[in-house]
């Protein structure tokens, strides 16, 4: 079992983790595939450099699922991670688990950190897309991809996002200065007083799932917070449509892997296309190649408006559903997996889960806007509520 | 909707510069067959005809940098990590006989 793909053994304080796809200068960054196995970035990633001039040291490049595909970074070519139960667990959230170590800061696209996050009781934010630098990481889905942190405590975490926020020019879909100093501690927010719950999201989890969701929404009760369930069907449609997105643009961004300029070159071949096929084939992983081939597929001339536009549609009408919802609510509590944990058996039986428990991450992905795992479960908010949901956050963790 | 078979998947991997073994192949037209499933259910649950395909999800300010020079990698530098070089070039077979 492999937490860590490299480690700087020389950090002393304030130490923090990385999910190996960040790049960094000192350590490799492997993406978790065979493809970048030892591979030494010529830069480092915005957020790297930002959490360094805030007197974080990086600890350590921690496990993650081939391109942060994967249900809990079982698809990583270094092996799965467990816990000391045997459940599947994300490198990263085990390490801080078991060591000083603050917090954690990575790359997710599929939810796999947040879900790493719930699982280890840990807490996790994905900020609002575009209020941290995604220059300097492994690209998965451009469009929904975030730049997320996760620690023990709602506090630890809110340091770690204040140090990492903040308008980057290398990053074309960076936000303002003002925009991102929105996220910051002492920014003016609004306290939500209004939650709603995604009422079939809710219900299509375990029983130990929805005991989690209640003793939040207790807690949150306790404090004279409204809770009332609402009708998510169109939420629930991110998931097919988040799934076609990513893997779209997934297929674009992994085809610079080639075998030529960087990475890995298979030994078998006697022309440029068995160089490429060869590369690629022996060093991706099955899910990888299936999130490919789906992505191709997806932006081909047949399928191009019935599956590719079709969702960049979608998209567009859960982000009016959400605009509507935050009329009346302040954030939409919804589950982060379907069950409280997961085994290796449960990957074994249905290779393809991680596409299937994307119904309660995707809703946060497609739509850029920020969400908080607390106690287990997760609340979305509007673009640039962080602070608010945070707020809730504390509340939960108090209990 | 996103109708697969062996051949289209084929031509997919060809495309894609990948090769699959049977089983993966096997494995592969039944995750399609389930996410078809799942466009076609999409499609008659959300009516997009009227809506406005949503690229970025937050406005994109046009990126204009100011024009000055920043420190530039050298070929070295940039052919550190390539699998085979020669002279300064990246290496790969004969292209043209």
């Amino acid at each position: 079992m492999k937490l860590y793909l490299d480690e700087n053994k020389n950090a002393a304080a304030r130490k923090v983790v990385l999910n190996d796809m960040m790049l960094t200068t000192e350590l490799s960054t492997t993406a978790g595939s065979k493809m970048l196995e030892g591979y030494k970035s010529l830069f480092e990633a915005e957020a790297v450099t930002r959490l360094k001039a805030a007197g974080f040291e990086i600890a350590g490049k921690s496990n993650v699922g081939e391109l942060s595909l994967g249900l809990l970074g079982e698809t990583s070519y270094f092996g799965a991670v467990t816990d000391d139960k045997g459940n599947l667990a994300l490198a990263a959230n085990e390490i801080v688990k078991t060591t000083d170590a603050v917090g954690a800061v990575g790359l997710d696209a599929n939810g796999s950190f947040l879900r790493g996050a719930a699982l280890s009781d840990q807490v996790a934010i994905k900020p609002t897309y575009g209020t941290v630098s995604r220059f300097g990481t492994v690209s998965v889905a451009c469009s929904g991809e975030t730049v997320c942190v996760s620690a023990k405590s709602v506090a630890d975490a809110q340091s770690l996002l204040c140090a990492i926020a903040g308008h980057d020019d290398k990053d074309g879909t960076s936000l303002s200065d003002s925009e991102c100093q929105r996220l910051c501690a002492d920014a003016p927010r609004e306290s939500i007083k209004k939650i709603a719950v995604a009422k079939s999201l809710a219900l299509s989890a375990d029983e130990a799932t929805r005991a989690k969701i209640h003793a939040v929404v207790d807690a949150l009760k306790a404090k004279g917070i409204e809770v009332e369930p609402i009708d998510d069907s169109v939420l629930i449609a991110a998931k097919t449509a988040w799934n076609a997105l990513m893997c779209a643009e997934l297929c674009n961004n992994v085809s610079k892997y080639d075998g030529v300029k960087y990475g890995y070159r298979t030994k078998n071949y006697t022309n440029i296309d068995e160089l490429y096929t060869n590369s690629r084939t022996e060093a991706f992983g099955e899910l990888l190649k299936t999130a490919i081939l789906f992505g191709s597929e997806a932006l081909s001339t047949e399928n191009y408006m019935p599956v590719y536009d079709k969702s960049l549609r979608v998209r567009r009408v859960i982000c009016e559903r959400f605009a509507e919802i935050f009329k009346d609510y302040g954030a939409v509590l919804m589950p982060v997996c379907s069950k409280t944990a997961y085994t290796e058996k449960d990957v074994a039986d249905n290779k393809y889960i991680s596409f299937d428990e994307a119904s309660y991450i995707a809703p946060a992905y497609i739509s850029g806007l920020p969400a908080v795992v607390v106690g287990g479960v997760l609340l979305v908010g509007a673009a640039f509520s962080e602070n608010a949901l945070l707020e809730l956050a504390k509340i939960a963790e108090e209990g | 909707m996103l109708y697969m078979n062996s051949d289209i998947l084929r031509r997919l991997q060809k495309l894609n510069q990948l090769k699959l073994t049977d089983s993966e192949e096997r494995d592969v037209l039944a995750f399609f067959e389930k996410q078809s499933a799942e466009l076609e259910s999409l499609s008659s649950a959300i009516d997009t005809e009227n809506v406005e395909r949503m690229v970025h999800v937050m406005p994109i300010l046009t990126v204009v940098r100011e024009d000055v020079v920043v420190k530039n990698f050298t070929r070295e530098e940039l052919q550190a990590g390539a699998p085979e070089t020669m002279d300064g070039y990246w290496q790969v077979p004969r292209l043209v006989e």
